[in-house]
């Protein structure tokens, strides 16, 4: 039997490996945010010196003035907040509604139309882009804000997820609402939407952040610069500046910054929000 | 008026009900989505005259796709993608989990950190990466002392656009493994101390077992975004990246097939093969999952 | 949820939003026209032209620009035309003219001038260009918009510093080859950056060398296994085995222009579409560079050693278009000379229009060290025309692929062989 003296030592050696390993690994994941702000203030010369210099000789803010002139970043914040608002607004609204039919109505043909759902799911969203792209063309909205949002007006992952969440809810408050006099819509509506608050809440997180990183679409759809996304109009950087990192990484630093900002304000709510839909 | 007709009016009226909550959600999928499905899965058997027209050839594109090396190699890039990220990416992401899940100070901050990658555009995130891997002047060769080409060495390109990913959804899984290892009641791992039971007896006994719903929604998630990975790769080389035919995937044959090439039917092909193998994957996954995965806790 | 207050808000809120997501129609009476470009650097020029359209020629017609980077605007543009829903105008390049213009999918411009001048093409714009913006029927499916070539850029601090003197119209290969070799010694920076590239790369030297891609006699069979342009295309692939120029695999992350502007190489082969963008994103670097003519094969197969690739663009509209006949009213003003010399002093590009070469030389006075751009008018002399016929887009890829095998180590001799196969497969079905 070991004493208590060497247990209490092996215990304390656990908790600095412990610190050590998980210190080690935010170093990695934090480093290449810092190198890209130590990148974007050096000249081009300085970032390609053999060795590289860690710090820039001087803050220079040259590579963000190429970056803001190259790309209207003003209407890129609008632009990628409005996109976001709708694919959230809509995803919250259609998945919902479909979810809780899903999860709780009966109905013919729920099942096939269910696999619709999932089959959605397992298709690559590269197959989309042409056919969606002349939809809206054909309606005359390329270069709209709509034509942003088209694709992420109706979400397969948001219905399943939804449905998941309505599956385990007990279906005899519904019924109570139901026995009250409320019909299906006024049940959902009043009574069972409102208890999903957590999964609306990850849901939009999910939406939000896959709408933000959305790159094909956006790019395809407006062309116009003033029309872009972040996303969008950091590729069309990289298309202007080739392999010139130091505007590349200063672009990405503008163009990341709104989004970082918000999950520090809220990162509890971000991660709580995420980890509250593990299980099933 | 007897019951049983009072009972199917509101049954008829449920049913309304229903179709209705779908109907925006359905009919925007069978129009956003499953149309272009079907068109894909009828492309396949045709060759792309131009424009949009189509003529149908059978299965000459399978049979053309199936005795080219290249999409083999593709497959196959797949495939070693999907075992570097699954297994390797998740095994890393409840290594952290278990790490967060003890005693530890400040560990909402480390969450925080971990988790960062999630909310960065993959534009950016990509940009920085190459940049950081570059063969010349990159930091990560500075910093090893190596001279490790890893974005255009055949051997290494696949695996450098892995860590990328890796990194990017290591939090995220963490987070979510986290949370199902905070539901395991301390009381199991206190009667297994009484009984002797090791640290990795306990490991494989209790923790994997308890959260292994969670293990396997993780597990679904990541395996469905690997085998279609695109986006990544797209960002990462150029056309004239010597070691593309050794890291393009799938669907990124699929994008060069397709738009470049201007190959439709093949392309559409190769996405047919894609679907098709990830229906078998998930097919298999839910079959095995009655195996490991523990729903009674 | 409980309070009225929040919702109506919510409601006023989403309201605006929905105006402002259908804010695009615009309501001033006027045509508007779109026209799609697919390059950054170009588009203050082309608004210019359009805005000059307007003043001079027709106050209800507004045209709006919009750029699509190049990799999008071919996905794009395929899926407008089989969906009907092409902009007004576009811009065509050589690559993919003969697959829009064989389909009917571009409007026959061979007429636009007839009324006013039935020569109007043959007097101001030369073969090349006139090839440029043809069809397989040889009918002209695009105006002629502007003509490039192949320029060598040169650093000429790090020439004085090794003390060589800088490339002139009778430098060779051998001469570039020994400033590579001197400025690397004394220097340490690279000399000639050669990396896998068609257009600013090989085939230069493929016709230098008198060998040729595709037969100039039918511009049918492909040339990959004729010995001058074997030769010629060792020759080039063979460079990045000197110390004094990187491997593909750096050029594959590092492109050669942003090695030269990091003063890390000497020389590179440019595209003059490129240069007036170059001094305005690397204004530390004006003044420390200059262009110069290509060098000469020094003992060409066939030929005087001499060649340059010369592209042009050309504008373009659909054959069904809503606007058309408004639109050809536009694409005559871009092709007549005015419009023309616009383009040319924006600095856009070098017009097609012959004799207005040199307005393009007004845009680059705006910089402190005038740039020997008269090269870029004296190569015309020496120009190969871009090399295309109508099955290259199909096997334009492939071929680029096996290229990329000999960069990766493979045997040139039988690579070239399968390259050559791979274009040949095409000819019979011609």
């Amino acid at each position: 039997m070991k004493s208590t003296a060497s247990l209490e030592r092996s215990r304390r050696i656990t908790t600095i490996i412990t610190y050590a390993v998980l210190i080690l690994g935010a170093v990695i994941m934090i480093f290449p945010f810092v190198w890209m702000i130590l990148t974007s203030s050096k000249t081009v010369p300085e970032s390609m010196q053999i060795p590289p210099t860690i710090f820039p000789a001087q803050l220079i803010l040259d590579n963000f003035k190429d970056a803001i002139a190259s790309l209207p970043f003003g209407r890129l914040y609008i632009n990628t907040a409005l996109m976001v608002f709708w694919r959230v607004v809509c995803a919250i609204a259609f998945s919902s509604m479909a979810g809780y039919a899903f999860a709780k109505l009966h109905f013919r043909g729920k099942n096939l139309l269910f696999a619709i759902v999932l089959v959605q799911m397992s298709l690559p969203s590269q197959i989309f882009i042409i056919p969606q792209y002349q939809m809206v063309a054909k309606l005359g909205m390329a270069n709209t804000i709509f034509a942003l949002v088209f694709p992420g007006i109706v979400s397969a992952f948001g219905t399943f997820f939804l449905r998941q969440t309505y599956m385990g809810i007990p279906t005899e408050i519904g019924e109570a609402a139901f026995l009250d006099g409320c019909n299906q819509w006024q049940t959902f509506y009043k009574i069972m939407f409102p208890l999903t608050g957590t999964s609306v809440a990850a849901l939009t997180i999910f939406t939000a952040v896959f709408a933000y990183g959305d790159l094909m679409w956006p790019l395809v759809v407006n062309s116009d610069l003033d029309m872009m996304t972040l996303s969008s109009g950091l590729s069309t950087l990289k298309g202007q500046f080739s392999t010139n990192f130091p505007v590349l990484m200063a672009g990405s630093l503008l163009a990341m910054l709104p989004m970082v900002i918000l999950y520090l304000i809220f990162q509890r709510q971000f991660v709580e929000g995420i980890a509250g839909t593990g299980g099933k | 008026m007897n019951k049983g007709e009072k009972l199917s009016a509101a049954a008829r009226r449920e049913e309304n009900w229903g179709w209705i909550m779908i109907a925006p959600t359905i009919i925007g999928l069978a129009v956003l989505n499953l149309w272009p499905f079907v068109q894909t899965l009828y492309a396949s058997f045709c060759e792309h005259l131009g424009f949009g027209h189509y003529k149908f050839i059978g299965i000459q594109n399978y049979i053309t796709m199936f005795g080219n090396i290249e999409f083999w190699k593709a497959t196959w890039n797949t495939v070693f993608f999907c075992i570097l990220t699954v297994p390797v990416g998740i095994a890393l992401a409840l290594f952290v989990a278990i790490l967060l899940n003890a005693k530890i100070k400040f560990k909402g901050g480390f969450r925080t950190i971990f988790f960062l990658p999630l909310v960065c555009a993959p534009a950016a995130v990509a940009m920085v990466w190459r940049w950081i891997f570059n063969g010349e002047y990159g930091i990560l060769n500075q910093m090893l002392g190596a001279n490790i080409q890893w974005i255009t060495d055949p051997k290494t390109a696949i695996i450098a656009v892995a860590i990328v990913s890796i990194w990017s959804s290591i939090g995220y899984d963490a987070v979510l493994l986290l949370a199902g290892l905070q539901n395991i009641s301390k009381s199991y791992y206190e009667a297994a101390d009484i009984d002797g039971a090791s640290k990795v007896t306990q490991f494989f006994h209790i923790t994997i077992p308890m959260i292994s719903p969670t293990l396997f929604s993780v597990l679904i998630m990541r395996l469905m975004a690997s085998m279609k990975v695109y986006d990544l790769i797209y960002m990462m080389a150029d056309e004239t990246n010597p070691a593309l035919v050794d890291m393009q995937s799938l669907m990124y044959l699929f994008y060069r097939s397709s738009f470049v090439a201007g190959d439709r039917g093949y392309g559409s092909a190769i996405v047919v093969w894609t679907v098709f193998l990830i229906g078998a994957v998930t097919v298999i996954q839910f079959l095995g999952q009655k195996k490991w995965v523990n729903y009674d806790v | 949820m409980k309070k009225k207050a929040p919702r109506v808000t919510a409601a006023v809120l989403a309201l605006t939003l929905l105006l402002a997501l259908c804010g695009c129609g615009a309501s001033d009476g006027k045509t508007h026209l779109t026209f799609q470009i697919w390059d950054v650097a170009q588009r203050d020029g082309m608004d210019a032209i359009c805005k000059a359209y307007t003043a001079q020629v027709n106050p209800d017609v507004v045209i709006d620009v919009q750029v699509t980077s190049w990799g999008e605007y071919w996905t794009k543009l395929e899926a407008a035309a089989e969906s009907n829903t092409m902009p007004d105008i576009f811009w065509m390049h050589t690559d993919q003219i003969l697959y829009y213009a064989d389909f009917g999918i571009l409007d026959d411009v061979t007429d636009l001038y007839a009324s006013e001048d039935p020569n109007y093409w043959t007097e101001h714009f030369s073969d090349i260009s006139i090839g440029n913006a043809s069809g397989s029927d040889g009918r002209m499916y695009g105006v002629p918009k502007d003509k490039d070539n192949v320029v060598l850029v040169y650093n000429k601090e790090m020439f004085d510093a090794a003390g060589v003197s800088y490339p002139d119209e009778t430098w060779t290969w051998d001469d570039m080859a020994d400033a590579s070799q001197k400025i690397y010694d004394a220097t340490g920076k690279y000399g000639y950056m050669a990396y896998n590239d068609e257009q600013l790369g090989y085939w230069n030297f493929v016709y230098q060398n008198g060998g040729y891609i595709l037969d100039p006699e039918t511009n049918l069979h492909a040339g990959y296994t004729q010995p001058a342009t074997m030769d010629a295309i060792k020759y080039y692939v063979n460079i990045q085995k000197n110390d004094w120029c990187p491997d593909q695999n750096y050029f594959a992350e590092t492109s050669p222009g942003t090695a030269f502007f990091s003063e890390i190489g000497s020389m590179f082969f440019e595209g003059s579409w490129n240069l007036l963008s170059e001094l305005k994103n690397y204004p530390n670097m004006v003044g420390k560079w200059d262009i110069a003519p290509l060098p000469a094969c020094p003992n060409p197969a066939s030929g005087d050693g001499r060649a340059t690739i010369s592209n042009g663009l050309c504008y373009a509209t659909a054959a069904n278009g809503k606007n058309r006949e408004l639109v050809e009213d536009v694409l005559r003003f871009f092709g007549s000379e005015e419009g023309q010399r616009i383009q040319g002093e924006s600095g856009a590009a070098i017009p097609a229009y012959l004799g207005l070469e040199d307005s393009w030389t007004t845009a680059f006075r705006d910089f402190d060290y005038l740039l020997d751009v008269q090269v870029c008018y004296d190569q015309f002399d020496t120009c190969v025309q871009y090399i295309n016929n109508a099955s290259r887009r199909k096997w334009k890829s492939t071929v680029a692929d096996e290229m990329v095998k000999i960069y990766n180590g493979a045997d040139i001799d039988s690579q070239l062989a399968v390259m050559q196969a791979i274009a040949d497969r095409y000819v019979e079905t011609e």
